[in-house]
């Protein structure tokens, strides 16, 4: 076929129509029922964060609806897959906010991403709730309108410092972070705020980069330190831990390795199979069949829906999250963004499987108890529960 | 064509443009005028990109290292004073305190790009072929690791936030404009010949005059400009973005919708970034699940990045170079 300007014509002619025809489909939609907003990465680099925290909120979801809804209707997530790419994400939250026209919205387990949405929803004044994205920045950064359903950062830097000076009576630490995302540089940020004003003393700090597959040049520096660190404390990335433990391991460092959320995937173990005894973790809440009552319902719930046990952590907090979203809606009254905003700021002791949810006054980061999750004949444990003392300025 | 009538087109295109940018936003939507902000802004990007890799014949993998670079530079330019306080306190006193406004932020950005792309362009463009892309490479991944490092400017790895969102489709659309009415009046003028000639045969072209490299360093310099502005529009456009976001996945974006659109012709760019953008909106759309009478498709995320690529490899088997080829879309007589 020899291209002729008409060719050209009818080429680009058919796929506008294409793009028409697809953008004109709409979903059928249960009668009057109320819509939540719900972008995640699904797909991409934070599928195995956001893909559990996206089934999570369709369990609570469905839950809600069987045992009658919000005020009478049922409540109805309008998802969309952000694929892990910013332009994605803004083009998403426009069809959610124009389109759909949803009064609340929840999702994302990471800054970067959150913070691609946040002004196109603070722009609307629709409230959004981040189930999983631990900076305690994000409210600020973006305005009134975006809430945390897990803690911050801070928080569990701080615990992470408590629990490697307390329960581990550790005093030394070697500070390793993933130097390429917000998430990781601030978790360590906090970590050796909180770890020095205990008492603690950071022996000496290095970075890597996410994707590096190689860490000899860590693991060299580290063991040619004078004075051994007790404790390594490794900022990183779900994709990276079990990398890095393995070979730690393999070098010969056995010293406890304390870590944040990040952690808390599959792949710890899964990756760094038996090099990962040992290694600890601060998270929201302890997935396992031996946890509290709420956490073994749940477990049986999603296992029930899912055919897999919940991933980790993240699958209870999307499930929490739905429910303040329908807890604030019920308190607001009426489906409608300005009331479900102020309804969700007010919300005092909501009752989630990963603690207990409280906004203080001004403040849209909930207060919660930190789950430390230890690694012992490649099993999960619960290792502590700890409520941090002092906690680094965001 | 006479000149007369082809300003007449000219100025009626321009029109319509006009009122497509100013009317959009109330007809389609905001969505929709998303999707075309984010589409001009390719076009710039890919435009640009096939000055080098398809006219001059230099397949750099360098180019979102310059996007990259004029993101943030703009970002940084027109920060609010008082944002750059409180997201970048240790930026050095020259810096902080005043800040520009859209316009002179992105042209500053493309100059900024401009300066860059001579300074790695004067030892880079001595090379070809598959030694230049990976040498182009190297100074994506160089740009990558600086933006990451200083804190002081970047924000490091953390997200660069609180960019003004200035972006709008009027904006977008005349940039587009500019970009391709320059890009095609130097690309069919004798310089624009000189590229071409260096690409098809070197030897033959030094043998008429030609001197091959401040001929491929010019295309590199032009095409880093529009890099640089295209960058600074997607930096307002989203707002806050980290290095993460100018790194591989979207240098093989750009590329590939210039491969699919064609890329020895400026319609080939844009081509290819209508078709692929539009494409993987729809299927984005369709992937969430529909229902077509009583026929009911659940929702299968992921699915359109598979049909998006196994139509990219239907397209380069049976049209290897591309959508256009080489032709341009022109008013009335074939160049």
């Amino acid at each position: 076929m020899s291209l002729t300007r008409r060719n050209m014509l009818a080429l680009g002619a058919g796929a506008a129509l294409a793009a028409g025809g697809g953008l004109s489909i709409r979903r059928a939609a249960a009668a009057d029922a109320i819509k939540i907003g719900a972008p995640f990465n699904v797909t991409g680099g934070l599928s195995s964060l956001d893909a559990p925290a996206l089934n999570g909120a369709k369990l609570k979801a469905k839950e809600i609806n069987d045992a009658g809804g919000v005020l009478g209707r049922p409540i109805e997530l309008v998802i969309y897959d952000t694929k892990t790419d910013p332009t994605v994400i803004a083009s998403s939250a426009s069809q959610l906010i124009n389109q759909d026209h949803v009064p609340v919205g929840l999702g994302f387990t990471d800054s970067d991403s959150a913070l691609a949405l946040g002004p196109i929803f603070q722009q609307a004044g629709v409230p959004f709730v981040t189930p999983g994205a631990t900076s305690p920045k994000l409210p600020e950064q973006v305005g009134s309108t975006m809430f945390l359903a897990c803690f911050g950062d801070n928080v569990q830097a701080a615990a992470g410092a408590e629990f490697i000076l307390g329960k581990l009576g550790a005093k030394t630490a070697f500070l390793l972070r993933d130097n390429s995302t917000e998430y990781t540089t601030l978790l360590a940020k906090y970590f050796d705020a909180a770890f020095t004003h205990g008492g603690g003393q950071i022996l000496s700090r290095d970075d890597y980069k996410s994707g590096d597959k190689s860490f000899t040049a860590q693991i060299t520096k580290l063991k040619a330190q004078s004075r051994k660190p007790e404790v390594l404390y490794v900022s990183a990335m779900p994709d990276d831990i079990g990398l890095v433990v393995k070979q730690m391991r393999q070098a010969g460092v056995a010293q406890p390795i304390v870590g944040g959320d990040g952690y808390d995937t599959p792949l710890l173990l899964s990756v760094g199979g038996k090099a990962a005894n040992d290694v600890y973790y601060s998270t929201h809440a302890y997935m396992a069949e031996d946890s509290t009552p709420p956490i073994v319902k749940f477990f049986t719930a999603y296992k029930a829906a899912y055919n897999t046990a919940p991933e980790n952590a993240f699958a209870a907090l999307g499930y929490d999250t739905v429910g303040l979203i329908a807890d604030a809606i019920t308190r607001a009254g009426a489906p409608e963004p300005g009331k479900i905003r102020d309804a969700l700021a007010a919300t005092q002791g909501y009752k989630g499987i990963t603690g207990s949810i409280t906004y203080q006054p001004g403040s849209r980061v909930p207060q919660k108890t930190v789950s430390l999750i230890g690694v012992k004949d490649e099993k999960l444990y619960l290792a502590a529960e700890v409520t941090p003392s002092w906690i680094a300025k965001p | 064509m006479s000149r007369a009538a082809t300003l007449l087109v000219a100025a009626l295109v321009l029109a319509a443009l006009a009122a497509v940018a100013f009317g959009a936003p109330r007809l389609l939507g905001d969505y929709l005028g998303r999707v075309l902000i984010v589409i001009c802004i390719n076009a710039i990007l890919v435009a640009s990109l096939g000055i080098g890799n398809g006219f001059t014949g230099v397949f750099s993998l360098g180019h979102v290292g310059f996007v990259a670079v004029g993101a943030y530079a703009s970002g940084i330019l027109s920060l609010p004073a008082s944002a750059k306080s409180a997201y970048l306190p240790d930026l050095p006193s020259w810096l902080s305190g005043w800040h520009l406004s859209f316009l002179p932020a992105t042209i500053a950005a493309g100059v900024i790009c401009v300066v860059l792309a001579f300074l790695v362009g004067a030892p880079l463009m001595r090379l070809s072929g598959h030694f230049v892309s990976v040498a182009t490479l190297g100074f994506l991944i160089i740009v990558n690791v600086v933006l990451v490092n200083a804190d002081n400017f970047t924000r490091g790895a953390r997200t660069f936030a609180g960019v003004p969102l200035e972006t709008t489709l009027p904006w977008a659309l005349g940039w587009l404009a500019l970009t391709l009415l320059v890009l095609a009046r130097v690309a069919y003028s004798p310089k624009g010949r000189a590229w071409r000639a260096v690409r098809e045969d070197t030897i033959a072209a030094q043998a008429i005059g030609i001197e091959v490299l401040p001929t491929r360093l010019s295309a590199f310099v032009i095409g880093a400009f529009f890099a640089g502005v295209g960058g600074s529009l997607y930096g307002h456009y989203l707002g806050s973005f980290s290095p993460a976001a100018f790194y591989f996945a979207y240098t093989f974006a750009l590329i590939s919708m210039l491969v699919i659109g064609g890329m020895q012709s400026l319609t080939g760019a844009v081509v290819g970034v209508l078709l692929v953008s539009l494409l993987s909106e729809a299927l984005r759309n369709l992937e969430r699940g529909f229902s077509l009478g009583a026929v009911t498709v659940p929702p299968l995320y992921g699915a359109s990045q598979i049909v998006l690529g196994v139509v990219f490899i239907l397209i380069m088997i049976f049209r290897p170079s591309g959508v256009t080829g080489d032709l341009e879309l022109t008013l009335g007589r074939r160049r």
